[in-house]
């Protein structure tokens, strides 16, 4: 500032006033030429003031905001755009019946279902298979979450159908590790064609319902926006689905397993963890580690030793305060996605054993958080004749505590309590999960319409509209993936859809300007531009006043 | 003879001081070359070594995000042997650089110029330094030395000003506008002073007979000077092979200012502080007031070109975006040019004291806040402001100094009386 006061007021001063001892003199006029100077040094400014400073203020300070497709947006988190239907489809495989007695149980069967059923999203369509069994194990049920182009509805359950003598009622039994669901019925209970109604029918119908009534109850309990569930759900197990959900971990792209031995002393120092490693869930990255001298926080109550269990005991409400979150290094986080911990803690020698005292349970789950077991070894003479842990823990000392393990994992990721089949507990957990996906991303789709709507302010970047595109898009592909019944695909989309929606309401640089408000603008511009722009303007003003005064007076003498 | 033999004595005591420094004190060049002071971003000797290194494994020297200077350089030190290993031919090759620009300021000043040119006549052109004081004082200024020792690359631009303008005032005004092409090609603002330096040939040109049309000699001359830089970028493609990338690593660091190391500017704790979504604007008023210098100084001393070159390399000194003491330097060596000044300016003391102040405090408030961790940035930030505040009053005071004479000699029964602003 210093030199362009100089430069401009200078000449001005040197040709205003010269300052006589006593006598005050009018200065002495200005020359045409230097007037002309002048001119020229105030219009060159303004003229990078003009032609290049409007334009670069122009162009970097507007707000780019790329159109968005509000009302759709509003539409999915309304629901207005989809309604998720769940048709799983079952099919019932009668090797044994003739088809037209196949096809007359379906019927019965499909009545009864429709008639039990008081959910209409969430509903079970029978179909006939030509007898073999094709039951579906849990590997492919999992991939077929990966290929979203699959065109087939996925086959929910096969419910197989054997005759077998002297049964006085049918009765059903689960496979544990498959999809199938075999019944045995007494041949004398096959429905005559002319019936409306079976026993056989009734106990399928009741079957499949007793099967899928958690899982629909949780699906109405998320659909209906966690107030109310359906009516029929007793209460016990609507508080169960509650407790359940807020239990499990929030959904995230990948999880980071952590497995992690405590000890307060020595040893065991070892452990087959690679061995013992649980099920086979390969879209997790796991890691192991070994803490010796694992303290508890000082803060945290002692065990104390119980007469009538003869084992150290910890009260259920201390709990919380077992996991000394300060001193063992449980990292929060590696990498990108939340860490799901797993702690097995093998308690000193001379507090071994140790139970929770309330149950005599040696493990718990913290919530959203992960899983505590408490290993008690045998424990082995030493030649001091003390008792010590045994160095090493080998794969058949760890089985109960990573069964356990992974009981808590499938809990903390929202599976499930029943049905009693892993496969099928799984599925349930993409259709409930695909629920939560959709239901998520619609209403964070609705959250940024409405943002976007309020503060008119902040740029919407291309980024945002595009993540927004490939969101409604992927919605709509979920939607009707569900609609057909294809699970696993309408679960990949969602997830891509949930990814997409969070990307672009997290947008770095609209949330940047929310709380920047026009008036702060003032104070941004003015601490620089006022003092350069205030001799600028006083300049303009002084030379624009003068050549009116010309004109003026030019005109006068005219 | 005599003259010659001052001018050899000058510039062989220089050399030797130089050369002394340098083996007296082995560690002083490196020490200097790591000074924020004297080392920025876009001249540093160490980033150059590093650009080097990748260019000598033909790896693009811009690949490490470090060097941003001109890809030519390159070629250039590769010709000289390892500096690390042998860093006196590297020195003594700037050493030669300093002397060249020295030279050059002595035909400047044999020139005349400053005093006299076509529409101009200072009233005291008796009061004046001849060519081999002025390269004295540009030789044994210690900024000057400062910058040599530390092997900062602006020694090369200054070269290219320096012999853009003796080129210019002897007449010959294509050398100059490729010297100016060589100098706006290594950093870009020297393309600024272009328009003064276009009037300075213009001048020396229609004082011969047939002076050509005024807008002609400007365009060609400026297409002079775009093709000057057009064959260096083309040749510097050659180098890099990918355009693009050199563009950006070097220019648009220019123009972008992304490394706020700090240094003697007035732009690295501004931007710092920046707001994000307001960066851009103001990187745009930054760039605007130093281009706007010269539209308005040009047309108040347009009898005075060599004036205008001389006040601008002062505004670039204080408000470029990486400016450095060799900056600095190039004003305070062009100023002696003005010695029949002298006597008009009225805040030399003032000036002069701040000058030294900041340049003595400086480095010892960078010691506080970056190695001592007893003060904070605002204490260098706060000296970097009373440096440039220094050269800001010297510059005005110079511009004051001028205007003054100009004024002497259209009033010429006025001088020696005192101005009083109304």
């Amino acid at each position: 500032m210093m030199t362009k006061t100089g430069d401009q007021e200078s000449p001005q001063a040197s040709a205003s006033q010269v300052d006589q001892p006593s006598v005050q003199r009018a200065p002495p006029p200005e020359t045409p030429a230097a007037l002309q100077t002048r001119f020229r040094v105030i219009a060159a400014f303004w003229a990078v003031i003009i032609f290049l400073g409007f334009p670069i203020w122009w162009k970097t300070t507007s707000i780019y905001r790329a159109s968005l497709p509000i009302e759709e947006m509003v539409d999915w988190a309304d629901g207005k755009a989809c309604r998720p239907v769940f048709p799983l489809e079952i099919h019932l495989a009668t090797p044994s019946m003739q088809y037209f007695e196949a096809q007359n149980l379906l019927r019965t069967t499909q009545h009864t279902l429709d008639d039990l059923n008081e959910f209409a999203a969430h509903h079970l369509r029978l179909k006939l298979t030509n007898g073999s069994t094709t039951a579906v194990n849990s590997d492919d049920s999992l991939e077929n979450a990966q290929t979203p182009a699959e065109e087939t509805a996925d086959t929910a359950l096969t419910v197989q159908l054997l005759p077998r003598d002297g049964l006085a009622s049918p009765w059903s039994e689960l496979h544990a590790a498959a999809t199938q669901l075999d019944i045995f019925y007494p041949p004398s209970q096959v429905p005559v064609p002319s019936s409306s109604n079976s026993p056989l029918s009734t106990f399928i119908a009741a079957e499949l319902q007793r099967l899928y009534g958690e899982e629909k109850a949780t699906i109405a309990h998320i659909l209906s926006g966690n107030t109310a569930g359906l009516d029929s759900t007793s209460p016990q197990l609507a508080e169960d689905i509650d407790r359940r959900l807020r239990r499990s971990m929030k959904y995230a792209e990948t999880y980071h397993l952590s497995f992690s031995l405590f000890t307060p002393k020595s040893e065991p120092s070892s452990w087959d963890i690679e061995a013992a490693a649980l099920s086979p869930i390969s879209n997790f990255t796991v890691d192991t580690q070994v803490q010796l001298y694992a303290n508890f926080a000082p803060t945290a109550p002692k065990p104390e030793y119980d007469e009538s269990e003869a084992a150290w005991t910890l009260k259920k409400e201390d709990l919380s305060a077992f996991v000394n979150a300060a001193e063992w290094p449980l990292n929060p986080s590696i990498g990108n996605g939340p860490t799901i911990n797993f702690i097995l803690y093998v308690p000193d020698p001379s507090q071994s054993p140790l139970i929770v005292k309330e149950n005599r349970a040696s493990s718990w789950m913290v919530p959203q958080w992960g899983g505590v077991f408490l290993l008690n070894p045998p424990l082995s003479n030493t030649e001091q004749g003390g008792l010590s842990n045994p160095s090493h823990l080998s794969q058949d000392s760890l089985g109960p505590a990573f069964m356990t393990f992974s009981h808590q994992l499938l809990t903390l990721l929202g599976t499930p309590s029943t049905p009693a089949s892993l496969p099928l507990r799984l599925q349930t957990s993409i259709r409930i999960r695909a629920a939560t996906l959709l239901l998520s991303a619609s209403s964070t789709m609705g959250s940024l319409a409405r943002l976007t709507e309020s503060l008119p302010s902040i740029p919407i970047p291309a980024t945002v509209a595009t993540s927004v595109s490939t969101t409604l898009s992927h919605l709509a592909a979920s939607c009707a993936h569900l609609r057909e019944g294809r699970f696993g695909a309408a679960l990949a989309s969602a997830r891509v859809a949930e990814t997409e929606a969070e990307r672009s309401f997290f947008e770095k640089s609209m949330v940047g300007q929310v709380y920047f408000p026009d008036e702060h603008k003032v104070a941004v511009y003015l601490p620089l531009l006022g003092p350069i722009g205030v001799p600028l303007v006083v300049g303009l003003l002084k030379e624009l006043k003068r050549i009116a005064a010309r004109r003026k007076a030019k005109g006068a003498a005219s | 003879m005599a003259v010659d033999r001052r001018r050899i004595a000058v510039f062989g005591a220089a050399f030797v001081l130089r050369l002394l420094l340098t083996c007296l004190f082995p560690s002083l060049p490196g020490l200097l070359t790591g000074r924020v002071e004297i080392s920025t971003p876009v001249n540093s000797f160490k980033r150059l070594q590093e650009g080097l290194f990748l260019y000598t494994r033909n790896v693009s020297p811009y690949d490490g995000g470090v060097f941003h200077q001109a890809p030519l350089l390159l070629p250039l030190f590769a010709l000289l042997p390892d500096a690390t290993n042998s860093p006196l031919p590297t020195s003594i090759f700037y050493f030669l650089v300093d002397l060249l620009n020295a030279n050059a300021l002595v035909t400047i000043s044999a020139s005349g110029q400053s005093v006299k040119s076509r529409l101009h006549s200072a009233v005291r052109k008796h009061v004046r330094w001849d060519g081999v004081s002025v390269a004295a004082w540009f030789l044994f200024n210690p900024f000057t030395i400062a910058t040599c020792l530390a092997r900062s690359t602006s020694v090369f631009t200054t070269s290219g000003i320096l012999f853009a303008v003796s080129n210019a005032v002897s007449g010959n005004s294509i050398n100059a506008m490729l010297a100016l092409g060589f100098a706006s090609y290594l950093s870009l603002y020297p393309a600024l002073l272009f328009v003064p330096l276009v009037l300075l040939c213009y001048d020396q040109r229609s004082g011969r007979p047939n002076p050509p049309n005024v807008a002609y000699f400007i365009v060609q001359h400026a297409a002079l000077l775009l093709a000057s830089v057009a064959g260096l970028l083309g040749l510097s493609c050659l180098i890099t092979g990918n355009f693009w990338e050199f563009i950006s690593a070097t220019y648009g660091f220019h123009l972008l200012v992304p490394d706020l190391t700090p240094n003697v500017g007035l732009w690295w704790y501004f931007f710092i502080e920046m707001f994000d979504s307001f960066r851009e604007f103001f990187l745009g008023v930054f760039w605007l007031h130093l281009a706007s210098y010269v539209g308005g100084l040009t047309a108040r001393f347009r009898s005075q070109p060599l004036f205008v070159i001389t006040s601008l390399l002062g505004v670039f000194a204080i408000f470029k975006p990486y400016p450095s003491i060799s900056d600095a330097s190039l004003f305070f060596a062009l100023l002696p040019l003005y010695r029949h000044l002298f006597p008009l300016m009225r805040y030399t003391f003032f000036a002069g004291s701040a000058i030294l102040y900041s340049s003595l405090l400086g480095p010892a408030f960078y010691y506080l806040w970056i190695y001592a961790g007893s003060g904070n940035a605002n204490f260098f930030y706060a000296i970097t402001l009373v440096w440039s505040l220094g050269l800001s009053i010297l510059l005005a005071d110079t511009v004051f100094a001028a205007l003054r004479d100009e004024w002497e000699q259209e009033h010429p029964e006025q001088v020696g009386m005192d101005v009083r602003q109304v």
